[in-house]
């Protein structure tokens, strides 16, 4: 008796502890790769079957990988690994943002043979944001930009309606990334206006082409950029060039303009969020896109600005998340947020708005709470 | 009688002259705007202000990542330091047409020749 006493209380012991850990059981709808860490670049130890039920322990800084276990009834671990999120039969509440986040990096660089790919691949998928850029963003707020408002800044990639456009529409669905719903909010009523300075055919030299403006909109010999600028006075402005210009200029002249554009946009106390670009091995360019990434890695390092490596998350999709040109990211086809279903495992174009909205996240999460605030919202 | 006939050959040789530097500026510009869509460095370089020399670069590459840009209803006047262009460049990107109106653009005078110096504020 003694003894079933005693095992009872370690019982109601235990008991709050899991509760805590907050353990999730769930299983995949089709089968997956197990890896030996969160991205494509670590070990795969084998694969995880759909229906099979299995515990989520940590996610990645992203959110798009976690670390799933699987035990028998006497304890002993039957599978242990990482698989891509996108492929989970979630219950209707469950957030990853619940989960603990791992301090593994999104790459193990060991495994990759090229030098300047291992660089490219040890840049986390989502940055911290510097103290530099939470000045930054505080400056500008008192010199009157928004801080709900964001823009994007690139070409037929950044122009694309699926991109960031999609968030204004009421009825998205985050899937498990419920953690980001207030950055969405925050943010959809100024992601759904067009950017003058997002055009096809846009690259690092014409963005300051008064040429390339819309007369509509700009003042004579006013650059995209800086017309831009003027008209939505953003807090975060989202960058993404390379895809055109690799096929036009040089790593060097890319690297130059690219400078200018980052120092414009600090000039105007707007966060200036770089992106690598994702870019087919088969393509003629493929390694100038890899030095035009490594690049902007650099820039990005420099003037302590925010780079999202799109490049290295979008490895793990069917072709690179690129459509059948190879150069554009592939459309889901579905005009609102939408993270069910796996499309951000599918399609660049959804990856691409969900590691914006992730990034978008970390800002708002890093800054002063008196600025990010309903009384300094604009409306549209 | 012959004095008139003289002022009138003088006034008829002035007004010529001046709007043969009229045309001259317009044509310039005209130049400049098919040098551009050819990315014609040589010629741009020719065309440009000493001003903006440095965007020397920038203007040649402008249209490097479309396809098959041209000039519609191409049509300049210069009023003073100012060309006034109609008509727009078309450029394909893929399969969709972009369009760039043609507007205001100022002319400066260098060693006697008309450059072409950006759009006019």
């Amino acid at each position: 008796m003694r003894r079933l006493c005693f095992f009872l209380f370690l019982i109601i012991l235990v008991q709050p502890s899991l509760a805590d850990n907050n353990l999730t059981f769930v299983s995949t709808w089709q089968r997956i790769g197990l890896f030996e860490g969160p991205g494509i670049t670590y070990w795969q130890t084998g694969w995880l079957n759909a229906g099979v039920e299995v515990t989520l322990l940590e996610r990645n800084v992203a959110g798009t990988w976690v670390h799933v276990q699987r035990v028998d009834t006497s304890g002993d671990v039957l599978l242990d690994g990482w698989v891509m999120s996108a492929f989970f039969n979630l219950p209707d509440d469950f957030d990853f943002g619940s989960l603990p986040v791992s301090s593994l990096p999104d790459a193990d660089i060991d495994n990759v043979n090229s030098q300047s790919m291992s660089q490219l691949f040890s840049v986390p998928v989502i940055p911290e944001i510097s103290l530099a850029m939470q000045e930054v963003y505080q400056r500008g707020v008192e010199a009157g930009n928004h801080p709900n408002v964001i823009t994007k800044v690139g070409d037929s990639l950044m122009q694309n309606d699926e991109y960031l456009q999609v968030m204004s529409q009421p009825n998205y669905d985050l899937g498990g990334y419920v953690f980001l719903t207030q950055t969405v909010e925050f943010y959809r009523e100024s992601a759904g206006q067009p950017s003058v300075a997002a055009r096809l055919g846009l690259t690092t030299y014409v963005v300051f082409d008064p040429m390339w403006a819309d007369p509509a909109q700009c003042e004579a010999g006013e650059s995209p950029l800086n017309c831009e600028y003027r008209l939505k006075r953003p807090s975060v402005a989202l960058i993404m060039f390379g895809a055109n210009d690799v096929q036009h200029m040089t790593d060097a002249i890319f690297d130059e303009q690219m400078r200018l554009l980052v120092e414009e946009t600090l000039a105007q106390n707007i966060i200036p969020v770089l992106f690598t670009f994702s870019y087919h091995p088969d393509n003629e360019f493929w390694w100038q896109a890899i030095n035009f990434n490594l690049r902007l890695v650099q820039i990005a390092s420099d003037y302590e600005v925010p780079l999202v490596n799109l490049w290295s998350a979008a490895r793990a999709l069917p072709e690179f998340g690129l459509d059948v040109d190879r150069i554009h990211l592939k459309n889901s086809g579905v005009d609102w947020l939408d993270f069910t279903n796996g499309r951000e495992a599918r399609y660049g174009v959804t990856l691409q708005n969900l590691l914006t909205i992730r990034v978008l996240h970390e800002i708002r999460r890093s800054i002063p709470h008196e600025i990010d605030s309903p009384d300094n919202a604009t409306d549209f | 009688m012959r004095l008139t006939l003289l002022i009138m050959l003088l006034i008829f040789s002035l007004t010529a002259c001046a709007e043969s530097g009229e045309d001259a500026a317009a044509q310039v510009v005209e130049d400049y705007l098919t040098a551009k869509i050819q990315g014609n460095r040589d010629e741009l370089s020719r065309l440009l202000c000493s001003e903006l020399e440095s965007t020397l670069d920038r203007e040649a590459l402008s249209f490097a990542s479309v396809s098959g840009a041209r000039i519609e209803n191409l049509a300049c006047e210069q009023n003073g330091d100012v060309v006034t262009c109609a008509g727009q460049i078309v450029a394909t990107y893929g399969t969709n047409d972009q369009t760039f109106p043609l507007t205001s653009y100022r002319v400066v005078q260098e060693d006697g020749e008309w450059k072409w110096c950006g759009e006019a504020g």
